[in-house]
């Protein structure tokens, strides 16, 4: 479904992204690892639009999206969980969770819209007791599940999640992720980016670590969890 | 360059002068209470603040886009006002025509400052985009002078100039106009900003840019809107005081900066505040003009400010909470 091939992104002139590539398939969940800085978060901008790359291709079912603006990703089907949650901190739950579908916002596709609505409500009932809350003021663990809800209300394909266990008590985490894997059971592929690498590696079924800008692992996720060198510097020996 | 319209006499000052002047020769026909002098100048303030209070909103609905205070936002209300003069008196069009042409055009204005002195900007912090606002407004004051001269223009009132006497206070029917027209004005953007998607990710745009463009919003496009909108209610504004206080090609820098005061007073950002903020400026102005001395019309407005923001930084109704997020 997407395929990176020899990706290379900088901030002025300082290379965080050295020819990278990875596949992700169709239904499955890829996860990277990787420590701080390796440029995971710069790797997932350059995917959704955010981030202007110097070299490489971006195929997304077969077609190159590298340059296209962010606003017309999402318009694709690729949707981003952004590192930090970054929501509409000043409006209510229930405005960021509309803004989500703001690109398919129109009148003939307001039961649709309602229909999804339901749904993340569903995934995470918290959000609807808190709807008319202002995001800002949501706990740690709420405002990550409204990131992810608004995210869905664009009606992804593939979804990019940027360390959504991060600061975030493990109760919740697990929460956040049994939703995950439902949602890829249930068919939306999902590319994880996680500094938790245990819980990455729980989950997806391949898996990427990222070091430095490079790749320098890759392989199933069970297999990576039994690595040596991954076991020694991702998962504490 | 001639005058082609041949306007009024030339007064020196604005509004609030023309109103007095008229005062005066008032007072000469009957003889007027303390009260009912007291309430003149409450109407008088608030036909002024209306104004400022618009020109509040036009900062607002900018500041709450991009963070940039548009200090050209004075210049669409003086726009406003010539090009109404030019289409309405020199031209002929009828009032209607030539309010939604003026209107047009002014919004246009606005839509081109944002293509030619904001967005061209390649790497923009808040301040240098300020700055590029300031250097757009000496700009259009530049060309307004050239296009019309230095000379003040006057517009027939909407309805006749025949004063409505009220509690013995003195009301023109254009300063119904004026506030009524704010009242629209208020009364529209609370939907559009409240109610509508696109007025929700306008705000969703100042809250967090990038978040925007994740979800679909094409930023650049509602920064475009943002200027669009505060060029064409800063057109109204002009349109519906020039026959108050005249228009002339140099007003829109002091009407900046009273807007500017207004929205700062009421709390950057918050729509109700501006409203406020331009009411009680307006209405400060218009009393300290009356009881103490025109020559400090424009002093006794930027006094109360300074002292409103010395007490309480974040103005009347911005929240601590809000201006914390602030980046200028
Ligand atoms: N806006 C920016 N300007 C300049 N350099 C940046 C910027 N954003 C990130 N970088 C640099 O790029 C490198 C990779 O950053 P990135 O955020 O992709 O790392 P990461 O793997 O996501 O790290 P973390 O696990 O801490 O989130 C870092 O060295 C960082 O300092
Ligand atoms: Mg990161």
């Amino acid at each position: 479904m997407l395929s990176i091939e020899g990706l290379s992104a900088s901030y002025d002139s300082i290379r965080v992204l050295k020819d990278v590539s990875i596949q992700v398939p169709r239904g499955k969940m890829v996860s990277i690892i990787g420590a701080n800085g390796a440029g995971k978060s710069t790797l997932l901008k350059s995917i959704s639009g955010l981030m202007k790359i110097n070299k490489g291709r971006i195929l997304y079912k077969e077609q190159n999206i590298a340059g296209l603006p962010a606003y017309r990703i999402v318009g694709l089907g690729i949707s981003q969980v952004p590192e930090g949650r970054q929501l509409f901190a000043h409006l209510t739950v229930r405005d960021n969770i509309h803004l989500g579908a703001y690109h398919y916002y129109k009148k003939r596709n307001r039961p649709e819209i309602k229909e999804r609505i339901d749904k993340v409500y569903q995934m995470f009932p918290i959000l609807e007791k808190r709807s008319k809350q202002i995001a800002g003021t949501l706990s740690g663990g709420e405002q990550q599940m409204l990131a992810i809800a608004r995210a869905l209300m664009a009606r992804p394909e593939l979804l990019l999640l940027d360390e959504p266990s991060m600061g975030i008590a493990p109760l919740i985490v697990r929460e956040i992720f049994d939703v995950i894997q439902q949602l890829n059971k249930s068919g939306t592929t999902v590319l994880l980016v996680e500094q938790n690498a245990k819980t990455a590696l729980k989950v997806a079924h391949h898996s990427y670590v990222l070091e430095n800008g490079k790749i320098v692992l890759e392989g199933l996720a069970s297999e990576l969890l039994d690595n040596p060198k991954v076991k020694e510097v991702y998962l504490g020996g | 360059m001639t005058d082609p319209f041949n306007c009024m006499p030339k007064i020196c000052e604005g509004g609030v002068f023309a109103i007095l002047t008229f005062l005066i020769q008032y007072r000469q026909m009957e003889t007027i209470t303390l009260e009912s002098q007291l309430f003149q100048y409450l109407i008088t303030g608030v036909t002024v603040g209306s104004t400022y209070a618009i020109v509040a909103i036009g900062f607002n609905i900018i500041y709450g886009v991009t963070e940039i205070i548009n200090f050209a936002q004075g210049e669409f209300v003086m726009l406003g006002g010539l090009i109404m003069v030019s289409f309405h008196v020199a031209l002929g069009l009828p009032l209607i025509l030539a309010f939604l042409a003026t209107v047009t055009l002014v919004t246009l204005v606005g839509m081109l400052l944002d293509r030619l002195a904001i967005r061209p900007i390649r790497r923009p912090s808040v301040l240098t985009l300020i700055i590029a606002t300031i250097a757009a407004s000496i700009i259009i004051k530049g060309a307004a002078m050239l296009i019309w001269g230095k000379d003040f223009f006057d517009l027939p009132a909407f309805s006749g100039r025949n004063p409505i006497t009220v509690l013995g206070a003195v009301i023109q029917p254009q300063y119904l106009w004026v506030i009524g027209f704010l009242i629209i004005i208020v009364v529209i953007l609370t939907i559009f900003f409240n109610k509508t998607i696109i007025g929700k990710a306008m705000s969703a745009c100042a809250d967090n840019a990038d978040a925007a463009s994740l979800a679909g919003i094409n930023v650049k496009r509602m920064i475009l809107l943002s200027f669009a909108l505060s060029a064409g209610i800063g057109a109204v504004a002009g349109i519906t005081v020039t026959p108050i206080s005249l228009m002339e090609y140099d007003r829109g820098a002091m009407l900046a900066v009273k807007g500017f005061g207004a929205a700062v007073l009421g709390g950057l950002g918050s729509f109700p505040g501006a409203v406020i903020g331009g009411l009680i400026i307006g209405t400060i102005e218009s009393f300290g003009t009356g009881l103490i001395h025109s020559g400090y019309k424009d002093a006794f407005a930027l006094i109360v400010l300074m002292v409103v923001l010395f007490i309480k930084p974040s103005g009347l109704l911005g929240s601590v909470e809000i201006s914390k997020f602030k980046r200028f």
